[in-house]
């Protein structure tokens, strides 16, 4: 019994060394092999610069690009291999694009300022790497090997480097050597391109894996034979032995994490967790069945979706690329990014304008909610349920086409709202041209959206109210505005509460009404933090790290907001 | 970052074990546009039975997205057709493919200086032209005897058409696009090379004749195409500047001709809009890159601009299709072709996504008489160089 026990408590932990293992080997794999090939590569430029060739490594010289006179985007380039000169072309083979491409690449980061020796991973998945080096002397012309298209292409720099006496493919060697010195050396004539052959990362140790594994269960089966304190001891030393490959592999990190995942199952173990883990699983069979459609669903959409977010917050994209900063996105944010206080791109004005906004919306959801609600639970009101129904309408249409339906009336020139002013013979308002008005605009929009939300719940609350305690109060000689105070606000808080926390929550996040009615004008001034969020992501240069940590800081805000904001309603509840 | 490369090596993995061959092919294309693509596709595909090229119809307002979260991955199409605007971010990327490896003068012969000079970015060609499209004038012949030349002959037209209770021209004057035409006719610019270049004297004039034009009723406030179509077909408007689009919103019975934009009287140039190029484009990641520069070439031909001119009356940029002579007769496409000569290429620097709605924001209040020009265009420039330092790095 011991020893099953052992054995399942092993294959738990396996799972997960197993599990680490193979992204440790993955990683270690890719980047052995990126570095073995980009080395390779280096040192193939390296040398063919020099005129020797590297085996099973295609490299050659590239020449400089001569544009075409009548279109400067067309270029064309002529590269030196097996000793001679032909121009770089599709007719050639397939690696010309890639030396072509390289070359114009290696030229556009000079212009850029940011030049040096490139080596890199082609993306083409097929693991080969690419090295790029300047060369300042190129190998002479051979005016035999010469192609007609050659001539137009010859530059001058090329032309100064040919000697007249070199018509036999003499080594490149001797001409780097010998050669007459470059006229310019500060700008290369030429860069010297080496591709290496194709490389598949090593394979999967199967073997290796499974032989660990059997020890490592073998272990702890012993462990557990001999029993007492040997059984934890065996678990831990068996799933240890998991951690030999990644130590063979120099994957420090995940041989400590194998160990730790040993250790604590083995602690797990002595303290019987594992064992009412099992009893818990095999006891909630059936709970835990139907529970673990909607647990998988949540871990795919919601779970994996925020670790990543969370994690892009840490790096920066640019143009494709994408490097670790660690905190400078967040640092970036949170000092505002060298930007006074008042620009619509600082982090704390637009806070500010989010906070405003909530607040600003959920006191106007809020009393017309409540003030509506009053209203219709009168006894005397007739056609009630018309009168809900409508008020509920808003809530009822999707709010993207009540904020579209919105901005259209807000439109300056043919919106209605305007034309309602004109006809009653004032100025239409420019919506959009000011932050006051603008801001107004949203507003407005999220006000009608927003209320028959409060509304509701406040009716529900309203007519949970014993109608005695009115009776009572009405006998006592109170007032109507005494037995608001006293008896229906009382009564409405429990419920308003928990409404009002999720109404800011929902409201601090309104992307659809910002986006789409002010759409942040003027000048970004309207923007709350998620639209800020948006434009960093998909407007400004596709920043999505800048973009992701906003994320990350507008869902701590909120976190703080439902901790800290449920302790402030609670205590006036109980203040109460 | 190693993490990430993992889990990238994995996926890879995993959906590398169904890798089709062929070009496949991303548009947006509907209707006529899209049965003239297919029908040069299919001649392709009877040719090239190895090669096959398989078409796939993406909606416009997902592509760019899609093909920028796609391509990295190692996804997507090999080729698509897109406008020219997002070539410069796309290139910076390396989500697009430079093509003048393969195309040298002969290929580049084949179509106008203009169209081909769209596609290029940083002294690269970035893609093949398929289409071009500007803005051009179209007048109602029961309205005006002949198209007004200069911008003073547009204001002539003003008084007359008052008393019908309409316009002399009728455009989408609070939308850089539409106003683009008066920004360059006056000189101004968006960008100087890399450098924005907004708020200039000439642009603000261009914003201040703008103005001018609504002021004088000659051109009626914020309008915006539906509303320009229905001034114009409702005969409140004698011209309306709009682009090969406007075609099919033009009621049937009303006599209408096309003809270029008027000359802007006080500098003596013409009126020049934007000139939009539709391009097919490589994916940095086709497999096959070389077969997926021979279905360019081929869907590019002048065969294929032919037919695409003829069913779908796009204006192809092969400078011999006109020599069709249904294509080359074809009156609208004439008068487009005319304007093409006054056009200024739309940027595709990467800024320019970041100015349109800064700038749309300064001519709804310059048109409407709320603010001066100057000021506004300086608003606008200050926006742009804010969100641009927000993309530095």
């Amino acid at each position: 019994m011991t020893v099953v026990r052992q054995l399942r408590d092993f294959a738990i932990a396996a799972c997960l060394a197993i599990l680490i293992a193979t992204v440790a080997f993955v990683v270690v794999r890719n980047t052995e092999l990126a570095a073995r090939q980009i080395e390779l590569a280096s040192r193939a430029a390296a040398a063919i610069a020099e005129g020797n060739e590297l085996p099973g490594v295609h490299a050659v010289i590239v020449g400089h690009a001569t544009p075409n006179a009548k279109r400067p985007y067309l270029r064309t380039r002529q590269v030196y291999e097996h000793s001679t000169w032909r121009p770089l072309a599709a007719t050639y083979g397939a690696d010309d694009k890639v030396f072509f491409d390289a070359a114009n690449r290696y030229d556009h980061e000079r212009a850029m300022a940011r030049a040096g020796i490139r080596a890199e991973m082609l993306p083409d998945g097929t693991g080969r790497a690419i090295a790029v080096i300047p060369v300042s002397t190129l190998p002479p012309r051979d005016a035999a090997a010469k192609s007609p298209t050659d001539t137009t292409a010859t530059s001058p720099t090329e032309t100064a480097a040919k000697s007249p006496t070199d018509t036999t493919a003499k080594s490149p060697t001797d001409t780097a050597s010998s050669g007459p010195a470059p006229t310019d050396s500060a700008k290369p004539s030429g860069v010297a391109v080496a591709i290496t052959a194709s490389a598949r990362p090593a394979p999967y140790p199967w073997l290796a894996i499974l032989g660990v594994l059997g020890l490592g269960a073998a272990l702890a089966a012993a462990g557990a034979l001999v029993g007492g304190r040997a059984t934890c001891v065996g678990l831990a030393v068996g799933i240890a032995t998991l951690a030999i490959p990644c130590m063979l592999w120099q994957a420090w990190i995940a041989a400590t994490l194998i160990t730790l995942v040993g250790v604590g199952v083995a602690l797990a173990q002595h303290a019987h967790l594992t064992d009412r883990f099992a009893t818990g699983l095999r006891a909630h069979r059936i709970a835990l069945g139907f529970l673990a459609p909607a647990a998988v669903s949540m871990l795919v959409l919601v779970l994996v979706p925020f670790i990543i977010g969370l994690v892009i917050g840490f790096y920066d994209h640019h143009h494709g690329t994408w490097t670790f900063v660690g905190l400078d996105n967040f640092g970036e944010i949170l000092s505002g990014g060298g930007r006074p206080l008042d620009d619509p791109l600082n982090f704390w004005f637009i806070f500010g304008v989010t906070v405003l906004w909530t607040v600003v919306n959920v006191f106007f959801h809020v009393t017309i909610g409540v003030a509506l609600a009053l209203v219709l639970s009168r006894g005397w009101l007739r056609g009630k349920g018309v009168f809900r129904m409508l008020l509920i309408l808003p809530w009822a249409i999707p709010n993207y086409i009540t904020a579209l339906i919105w901005k259209g009336m807000f439109n300056t020139e043919y919106g209605g709202i305007n034309q309602l002013l004109d006809a009653a013979g004032l100025d239409g308002v420019s919506w959009i041209g000011s932050f006051f008005t603008s801001f107004s605009a949203n507003v407005i929009t999220n006000t009608w959206l927003g209320f028959p939300f409060m509304m509701v719940v406040a009716i529900g609350a309203l007519e949970n109210i014993p109608k005695e305690l009115y009776e009572a109060a009405s006998v006592d000689g109170a007032s109507p505005w005494q037995r608001f105070r006293h008896i229906t606000l009382p009564h409405l808080r429990p419920a308003m509460g928990p409404a009002i926390a999720l109404g800011s929550i929902w409201t601090f996040n309104m992307f659809n009404v910002i986006h789409l009615v002010s759409g942040g004008q003027p000048g970004g001034a309207t923007n709350i933090l998620v639209t800020d969020a948006y434009r960093w992501a998909f407007e400004r240069g596709e920043r999505y790290g800048m973009a992701a940590a906003y994320a990350t800081v507008i869902f701590l805000i909120l976190l703080l907001w439902t901790v800290f904001g449920a302790r402030i309603v609670k205590r006036k509840d109980d203040e109460s | 970052m190693n993490l990430c490369f993992a889990i990238l090596t994995l996926a890879l993995a995993a959906s590398g074990c169904e890798r089709s061959h062929g070009v496949v092919l991303w548009h947006a294309y509907q209707g006529s546009e899209a049965e003239a693509l297919s029908r040069s596709v299919g001649r392709w595909n009877a040719n090239h039975p190895d090669t096959l090229v398989e078409l796939v119809g993406v909606p416009y307002n997902s592509f760019g997205d899609k093909l920028t979260s796609a391509i990295p991955g190692g996804n997507g199409p090999d080729l698509f057709i897109y406008p020219q605007d997002r070539i410069g971010d796309w290139a910076e990327a390396q989500i697009i493919e430079p093509l003048e490896f393969w195309v040298d003068d002969a290929r580049a012969d084949r179509f106008s200086d203009v169209s081909l000079e769209a596609m290029a970015y940083k002294g690269s060609l970035w893609g093949l032209p398929m289409a071009v499209k500007s803005l051009a004038l179209f007048y109602r012949t029961d309205l005006v005897d002949a198209p007004p030349a200069t911008t003073d002959e547009l204001f002539a037209l003003a008084p007359s058409m008052r008393e019908r209770n309409g316009y002399a021209v009728a455009y989408a004057n609070h939308d850089l696009y539409g106003h683009a035409p008066w920004l360059f006719g006056y000189g101004g610019k968006i960008l100087d090379g890399d450098k924005l270049a907004i708020a200039t004297p000439e642009a603000a004039a261009a914003m201040t004749f703008a103005r001018e034009l609504v002021e004088k009723g000659a051109a009626p406030k914020g309008a915006e195409g539906p509303m320009v179509a229905t001034l114009f077909n409702e005969g409140r408007a004698a011209t309306a500047i709009s682009g090969p689009w406007f075609l099919q919103d033009i009621a049937s019975g009303v006599p209408y001709k096309i003809a270029i934009l008027p000359t802007v009287s006080a500098t003596g140039r013409p009126a020049s809009p934007f000139l939009g190029a539709e391009g097919l484009l490589m994916s940095a990641r086709a497999k096959d890159k070389d077969a997926a520069f021979a279905v360019m070439d081929a869907l590019t031909s002048d065969i294929a601009a032919i037919e695409r001119a003829k069913i779908a009356k796009q204006l192809v940029p092969n400078v011999h299709a006109y020599d069709d002579p249904v294509v080359g007769a074809d009156p609208v496409l004439g008068a487009f072709r005319a304007q093409l000569a006054n056009t200024v290429p739309m940027p595709i620097h990467p800024a320019m996504r970041m100015v349109w709605t800064p700038y749309k924001t300064a001519l709804g209040e310059v048109v409407s008489g709320r603010a001066q020009a100057g000021p506004q265009l300086l608003a606008v420039e200050r926006e742009v160089a804010g969100y641009l330092i927000g993309a530095r790095k």
